[in-house]
């Protein structure tokens, strides 16, 4: 019995090597070449650094220096600053408190003109430095604090202390508009501002409807590089603009003016419905070009209303008219549109002739630019007298705040890309990444980190730039077109090609798996055969 | 030294404001019968530009064109999409030809360096523009033509200008109104005034032929040419067929289904030219009577033109044409030079390209003949023939580049001067190729589109001839414009050939046919390997299952 039985042992043994064989072929080869193989290729990243990202963590460091006539009166100012803004989280002051010398405060204290006197404060400290902030006390000032375009604000005295807070807080920090920037829903000052970007382009378009019943004498590219120049030129640090003009002819949109009888040198005016005017800018979207730029493009367009529909007044949703000396109206992220004609006089010519008064249709781009860029109106405040802007120029500390809240803004939302990104890659398996990809979120992440050190650091125009590359790298990275580039091959169509291979292989080799563990334990394999 | 800079500074300002409105457009309309049954129309827009102001602020010009070409430092584009094939035998000459399909060429400024890389930008651009398929030019279906084409704007006579130029033409494009509506954006009194108003996308679409183009160039602003001007030129040709009509009496409402509402307010010349050439023979009546005739005898052919000038009032004009008798069938007399192209051969193995040009004229013509094969179809050198022989006395020169697959077309031309009153035949031969999978276009078996050959030629004559000469931009400049010979840039017909195409759902068969095998094979094969057959005495008790397995057998017995 003994050498039967050890020819069956010797070909059980064959047998079951051989069915070893075959799964060390198929399994423990086959299946981890074909994972491989058909791995979506992906460049390891940073998944760590971005998920440790906190978006509302950041804060600003910025610099105040409050200079007094004497210690008690900086002392309590200073204090009172400081308490008011412990807990704000995003705005960080470091405050330096310093006796005014003795010459410039008794020239101070007479000069007649608060102009000069921020010069004279001018000659003593650098005020054209960014981030930098001075309150400066000036005792002959009918209001409790004086605030200038330049980076200076004055005080009274330590009762104007509450006033001076205030007004750090609202309107020269504006706590309010820099912590909208990086919250999760936007704020009114994030839906009206244009999204970030590494520049904008600046396109007026002079519409024309009448080009046969009305001449406009207007010279737009001048208008242009003049006035909204001048402008754009102080925002140099943040974006680069470029300016354009054009004219449009011909463009008849129907405003579905109601006549109205007045009192004016017409007789009548037309009254527009304000929930009207958005369909003019997808009338004027026909055919403003916008697409062939590549960066981003700010409207801004004056409508030249003919003779006989003018002049048009927009009304608002209660039929009220809107009180305004200019008929305009802006867009959010779009931009604005002035309405303007020939006045009464002019229209009784027989060839009429429209000069537009550049000065007062360009301020109101300019006020309507400002919004669209992310300078937010000043609200007032009791006892502060904010000094009204003289020229096209935006005050200095306005162009500080703007440069804040652009850099939290790219920031958080360079980060909250990338984390949308890396929550993108975990849901749909079938993404590439690149080497390009990979590259460009790694700059992200390490200018973010950098942009966010820089900003505690108060170092805010690097912090801005830092963040700007940040924010750019991020969006290129998310919008890169190769991502995609695998996600419509289906998986059913693989398995369409996997299943008439795989299913009749694995299943005897799967089912043998059992006998070949039974045997390598060395347990009988055959119940009956021991019978 | 202050007043001479305040003057220096006022004239600046002068000059300036002058400039401002120095924009000029001009609109005008050229009619010709092509007897006996065919009608061309061709609209051309010019706007004239300052080419300093132009690319930031624009008046009259359209802002996006004037923009794509100064960021893309382009010198010359010209851009022109068409439907139908110009039959040069019966219709005599366009006053520009185009290219089947889509067809793009332009010169970069000197100072471009990386010409590709800013060809396939514009490419692109355009191609948003446009709507139309441009983003397909790459450099496999891009030549850079040695000799046939030459600017015809003002430009450097000491610069390089043929390795700045880049052509692509793109065959199987179709033009439709979607190329149409965007390109009439680009007019400043788009299509609510003037000409444009004819161009009825539903009019002009129901005819034989029709061509919209786009031509960029630098014109002199005076004779010493110190200063350059940019035009822009919009171009529509249009052949309509008197079948389609109805009638050979034409009206522009049976043209173009409306009136014409008057001229654009801002064009500063609104003319409509009717060639009225072939009164003489076949006499019809214009209605209304044009605003005056004027005869044009240009290189030994006379030319009767009826024009009319057309106010900005908005008044209706319906210009239109009846014919005093039925039409007799004229001899038509075929032009100086005209030419046939077609393909050669059987199987899927061997082809060949034959271009035949035919000179009528008692003098030899000089040409330059570019043949230009994508790198699918390549054509070897040594298989030409010319009147079937291989070494030409017609040939003066010749250039050829060979292609690369997936790379570079093929590219041949030849600079020939034909003899008088005969007839040319060039010959090529190519190979077929088997593309990649994915390489196939779809609906494969439809066939593959060759691009039209160029043939530049210098005419001696005249006859047929309806181009405006190169210094000139509007009509007035074709009277009496006599040269000793006259430039024109031909667009042979394109062809098509039929590239083995396999059974597209083959590979897929394949893989499960494949797969099923080896899954069927390796069954048997695993069994044998890991398995014995043991024999069973009689007897042995009998399991759950086995019973169970009986019972079926007992019931099936």
């Amino acid at each position: 019995m003994t050498k039967p039985e050890t020819k069956s042992e010797v070909e059980e043994s064959n047998r079951m090597w051989a069915s070893a064989s075959f799964v060390g072929v198929l399994i423990i080869i086959g299946l981890p070449l074909w994972w491989k193989t058909t791995e979506v290729y992906r460049v390891s990243l940073p998944y760590d650094k971005i998920s440790s990202f906190d978006t509302l963590s950041h804060s600003i460091t910025t610099e105040l220096t409050v200079l007094a006539n004497d210690e008690a009166t900086a002392s309590e100012i200073v204090g009172l600053i400081e308490k008011a803004f412990e807990h704000s989280d995003v705005i960080k002051l470091k405050i330096t408190k310093s006796i005014l010398s003795k010459q410039l405060h008794s020239t101070l204290d007479s000069v007649a003109d608060e102009v000069e006197a921020v010069e004279e404060v001018g000659a003593a400290y650098d005020l054209t430095k960014h981030n930098s902030f001075y309150v400066v006390q000036r005792k002959p000032l009918f209001q409790d604090t004086w605030l200038a375009g330049e980076r200076v604000m004055f005080f009274r005295d330590a009762k104007a202390a509450r006033t001076v807070v205030e007004t750090l807080k609202r309107v020269v920090y504006q706590t309010s508009v820099v912590e909208g920037a990086k919250s999760e829903a936007a704020d009114s000052a994030r839906q009206t501002r244009f999204p970030p970007g590494g520049g904008y382009h600046i396109v007026l378009s002079v519409v024309h409807p009448r080009p046969d019943a009305l001449t406009v004498e207007l010279d737009a590219g001048e208008a242009v590089e003049d006035y909204i120049g001048s402008f754009v030129d102080e925002l140099s640090v943040l974006h680069n603009f470029t300016l354009k003009s054009q004219w449009l002819h011909l463009l008849d949109f129907d405003f579905q003016a109601k006549e109205v009888r007045d009192t004016s040198d017409f007789g009548r005016h037309f009254a527009v419905r304000q929930d009207r005017l958005h369909l003019l800018l997808t009338k004027l979207e026909e055919r403003m070009a916008t697409h062939v730029s590549e960066l981003p493009t700010i409207n801004l367009a004056l409508y030249a209303v003919p003779c006989e529909r003018a002049p048009l007044v927009i009304y608002d949703n209660n039929d009220k008219k809107v009180q305004s000396h200019v008929q305009a109206f802006m867009s959010p992220k779009w931009g604005g549109v002035v309405l303007g004609g020939p006045s009464e006089p002019n229209c009784r010519d027989a060839r009429v002739t429209w000069r537009p008064n550049v000065r007062v249709v360009m301020g109101t781009f300019i006020s309507q630019l400002r919004k669209l860029l992310g300078i937010t109106d000043a609200e007032h405040i009791e006892g502060a007298h904010l000094e009204p802007l003289r020229s096209v120029t935006p005050r200095q500390w306005e162009i500080d705040n703007l440069l804040r809240i652009r850099t939290l803004e790219q920031l958080t939302s360079a980060e909250r890309t990338l984390q949308s990104l890396a929550q993108l890659l975990g849901e749909i398996s079938n993404i590439v990444i690149n080497d390009e990809v990979g590259a460009s979120i790694n700059s992200a992440v390490d200018s973010i980190q950098q942009a966010s050190s820089l900003m505690t650091q108060g170092k805010l125009v690097e912090a801005y730039k830092m963040s700007q590359s940040a924010f750019l790298a991020a969006e290129t990275a998310f919008m890169e077109p190769s991502l995609l580039a695998l996600l419509y091959f289906p998986d059913d169509q693989k398995y369409a090609i996997y299943i008439p291979l795989f299913l009749p292989i694995m299943f005897p080799v799967v089912l043998s798996l059992k006998n070949l563990l039974l045997w390598f334990r060395g347990k009988p394999i055959h119940k009956e055969k021991m019978d | 030294m202050g007043s001479l800079n305040k003057l220096l500074c006022y004239s600046i300002f002068l000059t300036y404001f002058l400039c401002i409105r120095c924009d000029d457009f001009k609109e005008e309309l050229y009619i010709k019968p092509l007897p006996p049954t065919h009608l061309y129309s061709y609209f051309q827009f010019v706007t004239l530009v300052n080419s300093e102001l132009s690319s930031f602020h624009s008046h009259l010009a359209p802002r996006s064109l004037a923009e794509v070409v100064s960021r893309f430092q382009v010198e010359e584009l010209h851009l022109t999409l068409t439907e139908g094939q110009w039959r040069h035998h019966q219709w005599g000459y366009p006053v520009l030809d185009a290219a089947p399909g889509a067809e793009l060429y332009a010169w970069f400024s000197p100072d471009v360096i990386d010409v590709d890389t800013q060809w396939k930008k514009l490419s692109a651009t355009l191609s948003g523009l446009f709507c139309a398929s441009l983003n397909f030019i790459d450099n496999f279906n891009t030549v850079t033509p040695q000799m046939a084409l030459w600017p015809t704007g003002a430009v450097k006579s000491s610069q390089n200008i043929t390795t700045q130029l880049r052509y692509a033409s793109l065959p199987r494009e179709i033009v439709c109104t979607e190329n149409l509506t965007p390109w009439k954006k680009l007019l400043p009194c788009e299509s609510s005034r003037g000409f444009s108003a004819l161009l009825n996308s539903r009019m002009i679409h129901n005819t034989n032929y029709h061509s919209i183009g786009v031509h960029v160039r630098k014109v002199c602003k005076s004779n010493d040419c110190l200063e350059t001007q940019l035009e822009f030129k919009q171009t529509v040709a249009l052949v309509y067929d008197y079948d389609i009509i109805g009638s050979n009496d034409w009206s522009f409402r049976k043209l173009f289904g409306q009136g014409l509402p008057g001229a654009c307010p801002l064009s500063s010349d609104s003319k409509i030219y009717v060639d009225v050439t072939s009164n003489n023979t076949q006499s019809f009546t214009l209605t209304p009577p044009p605003d005056n005739v004027i005869v044009s005898q240009r290189g030994g052919s006379d030319t009767k033109l009826a024009v009319y000038n057309v106010n900005p009032d908005g008044q209706m004009i319906n210009i239109g044409v009846k014919y005093k008798s039925k039409l007799d069938l004229p001899v038509s007399v075929p032009p100086p030079l005209h030419f046939t192209r077609y393909i050669l051969g059987y199987g899927k193995e061997f082809g060949g390209i034959v271009t035949e040009i035919t000179n009528n004229c008692w003098t030899s013509i000089h040409v330059v003949v570019l043949e230009n094969a994508p790198w699918w179809l390549p054509i070897q050198l040594s298989s030409l023939r010319i009147n079937g022989e291989a070494e030409s006395s017609l040939v003066q020169s010749q250039y050829y580049s060979p292609g690369r697959s997936r790379q570079k077309p093929y590219h041949l031309e030849l600079l020939m001067k034909l003899p008088p009153k005969s007839t040319t035949t060039i010959t090529i031969d190519f190979e077929f190729v088997f593309l990649k999978w994915q390489e196939y276009p779809p609906d494969a078996n439809h066939g593959f589109y060759v691009g039209s050959a160029l043939i530049s030629a210098n005419l001696p004559t005249a006859r047929n001839y309806t181009s405006v000469p190169i210094t000139g931009s509007t009509f007035d400049s074709f009277v009496n414009a006599s040269k000793t010979w006259y430039p024109i840039v031909f667009r042979t017909n394109g062809a098509m050939v039929s590239l083995p195409t396999p059974d597209f759902s083959m590979p897929y068969n394949v893989i499960c046919l494949a797969c099923t095998v080896v899954a069927l094979a390796f069954g048997p094969l695993h069994n044998i390997c890991t398995k014995e057959l043991v024999l069973k005495p009689l007897g042995t008790p009998v399991s759950l299952t086995q019973k169970l397995l009986n019972l079926f057998k007992k019931k099936k017995d």
